[in-house]
């Protein structure tokens, strides 16, 4: 197997507020290789964006505080020169946002803002770059991209934009793409033209990519591994055939069977009851605690698992153990 | 309460909604957005109609003009026997007590600067009801929605999105409605939450008596709670039925690619599927195409659809569907593109 191409060790954000110290991201370590899709699954405050914006530098500091360890082919990120992440930002790892509409520029038209990475980063000018951006366009699906290279932002529909991103991103060739919840807000036969896109980009070109979602439905059909975040933390991470047909930890499980299923018919939708926790105010023991169905009370309220094997390629942080009560149970 | 077959508590006949438009092309009237485009429905009292569609698709004008929170532009609504559009001012109100409505955003329909307790209890002041015991009353609804009786008190930005929507279907209830309108009311959650309120929404419906009709994006979610499903597409219902039998074996070519794409969480049946991606964007309710409005992205386009608009008709599984695929039925429509003022006029007057 080639080796990872980005390495996050044991990577940790605080943020300092009026209220105190919110601790976001609380020790993650993931890699991914070329050719790779890594989804990174979690709901509203898991850490899984912040977590990603660390790697590319973007998180601010103060009020942030980013320790661990990220590397890109080795070279070491966190605590790396502003000057040394501009360069490696959009050369070696690309971001793609979840709403189009705030990360382009409403004033400057389309091909400007993909010539814009070229000059910037390639040093392409003038005609050539212009050609090149309309080559992006093509790419990603644009009729008539030498047109479209004119068009603002505003002229074009919510999947049209998002491939102008992603034609930026491309821009320079990056070896690993961010996703950053990139088909979240656009519709579903829309969302199904973007990750056909992503995907034959990827094969194309070898990259790793990142996906970011709370959509356990998306992940199934493009991820080739999932990690699921939960209070900042990686509470499970399998490949994803695995991760669906014997999910590990008792919030993953809970997810699964909160989603309805498109022709199938559940009575009713299993619900994890509470609310996620309060970074400011982490429980001492497991973070899923408060609302785990299958807590053991005392271990589970004083101590934090940390992940550990639950099969091949599998592993899970929980003191719950699925293989136990299958056996014993029924 | 099992709806006895007939027992029509809504119906919408041939409703459309335009809006005059910013522009003014040389020459020409006033462009018009067609929002809504001829829609027509029926829901049966005690069951849940899912309204689906996609972004610009009508569905959440569809809801406001049902309670005239915007007014139709023609066409009717029924509302147990009455006919709403006829109404006055007066009437109206008494309409409206007995149709709630539910919206995406619990947030921006609360106010902040009154207790929520306060807000679930307006609809009771605007009707006049529970004059005595109106606190009581609101203690009641909060738990009747899973929460504390002793929240009522604080105010909406000490809620969770999830505690805010139960809030927003309390205040629905407050005038104690026969039906409920729901625009995306799970569309803003996380799925845990979502699986909450969906619960709840069943298990209120169940209790009450109450009538849905459930406007949403997300297929999956409407399959799992309504009874019988409508599709809508640019402002018109491209196929309505049984929701087994929609989900299951759709008839328009639109539902088709819709169902496709809506991802499965199962990889093994991800890699199997076949997959119908549509090419190209919805296309602007201000120049829909000629004919069948979904030809410029159907897959199944043939000679008729650029001339003719589909009508909903009986299809084999008993589903109605607006494809001419089940046979060429409609009206001819000039080839025109852009009807000027008097064109819409006139199609507007066939229509009454």
């Amino acid at each position: 197997m080639s080796e990872p191409l980005l390495e996050v060790a044991d990577l940790r954000i605080r943020f300092h507020t009026r209220r105190g110290v919110a601790s976001v991201v609380n020790g993650v370590t993931w890699s991914v290789r070329p050719g790779e899709t890594v989804a990174i699954v979690g709901e509203s405050g898991s850490g899984k964006s912040v977590s990603t914006l660390a790697i590319l530098g973007l998180v601010p500091q103060p009020p942030g505080e980013v320790s661990g360890s990220v590397r890109f082919e080795g070279r070491e990120l966190v605590g790396a020169s502003d000057a040394d992440l501009r360069r490696m930002r959009g050369n070696d790892i690309a971001m793609v946002f979840q709403d189009p509409m705030t990360s382009l520029n409403p004033v400057l038209t389309v091909g400007r803002q993909i010539t814009e990475a070229l000059e910037l980063h390639l040093g392409l000018r003038g005609d050539a770059a212009r050609r090149r951006a309309a080559e992006l366009l093509d790419q990603v699906g644009i009729p008539s991209p030498d047109r479209r290279l004119d068009s603002y932002p505003h002229q074009m529909s919510g999947g049209m934009r998002q491939r102008v991103m992603i034609a930026i991103a491309l821009a320079c060739d990056p070896k690993v793409l961010i996703a950053d919840e990139p088909t979240t807000a656009l519709d579903v036969t829309i969302q199904a033209q973007i990750v056909e896109l992503i995907d034959g980009l990827q094969a194309e070109r070898g990259m790793g990519v990142v996906w970011i979602t709370h959509d356990l439905g998306v992940v199934a059909g493009l991820a080739d591994r999932v990690l699921v975040m939960y209070g900042g933390q990686v509470v499970e991470e399998a490949p994803v055939s695995r991760l669906y047909a014997s999910p590990a930890h008792p919030y993953t499980q809970g997810l699964l069977a909160a989603l309805p299923v498109l022709g199938e018919h559940r009575d009713e939708l299993q619900t994890i009851a509470g609310l996620p926790p309060d970074p400011s105010d982490l429980p001492p023991g497991c973070l899923f605690w408060p609302r785990c169905p299958k807590r053991l009370d005392a271990r589970c309220q004083t101590e934090r698992p940390v992940l550990r094997p639950a099969g091949p390629d599998h592993r899970v942080a929980t003191f719950y153990d699925a293989g136990s009560e299958v056996a014993s149970g029924a | 309460m099992a709806p006895e077959p007939g027992d029509e508590l809504l119906r919408v006949e041939d409703l459309r909604v335009h809006f005059p438009a910013g522009g003014r092309a040389l020459g020409k009237g006033r462009d018009v957005v067609r929002a809504v485009d001829g829609v027509s429905l029926s829901v049966r009292r005690g069951e849940t109609l899912g309204l689906v569609g996609e972004s610009g698709s009508g569905k959440t004008t569809t809801g406001l003009a049902l309670l005239r929170l915007v007014e139709p532009t023609s066409g009717r609504v029924w509302f147990d026997g009455t006919d709403v559009t006829a109404l006055r001012r007066r009437d109206l109100r008494a309409f409206r007590r007995r149709v709630g409505m539910v919206f995406q955003d619990p947030f921006a329909s609360l106010n902040p600067r009154r207790s929520v307790g306060a807000s679930v209890a307006e609809p009771m002041e605007i009707h006049g009801l529970h004059r005595e015991g109106r606190d009581r009353r609101v203690a009641e609804l909060f738990e009747m929605v899973g929460l504390d009786p002793a929240l009522r008190r604080r105010y909406p930005h000490e809620f969770s999105g999830g505690q805010r929507q139960r809030i927003g279907i309390a205040r629905a209830l407050a005038a104690e409605p026969d039906f409920l309108v729901l625009d995306e009311p799970i569309a803003s959650l996380d799925v845990s939450i979502q699986a909450q309120v969906v619960n709840l929404l069943r298990s209120l419906q169940r209790e009450l008596g109450l009538t849905y009709l459930f406007i949403a994006h997300d297929l999956a979610a409407v399959q799992h709670i309504s009874d019988r499903i409508a599709v809508l597409y640019l402002g018109v219902v491209m196929e309505s039925g049984a929701r087994d039998a929609v989900v299951g074996e759709p008839q328009h070519p639109y539902t088709r690619s819709l169902v496709s794409a809506v991802p499965i969480p199962d990889p093994e049946r991800e890699r199997r599927r076949e997959r119908i991606v549509l090419v190209g964007d919805v296309p602007s309710p201000l120049d829909p195409p000629s004919g069948c409005n979904f030809r410029t992205r159907c897959p199944d386009v043939f000679a008729p659809c650029g001339t003719v608009e589909p009508l909903l008709q009986d299809t084999p599984n008993g589903n109605l569907a607006a494809c001419h695929l089940h046979g060429v039925v409609g009206r001819e429509v000039p080839r025109s593109h852009h009807p000027d003022s008097t064109q819409v006029a006139e199609a507007e007057g066939r229509v009454g």
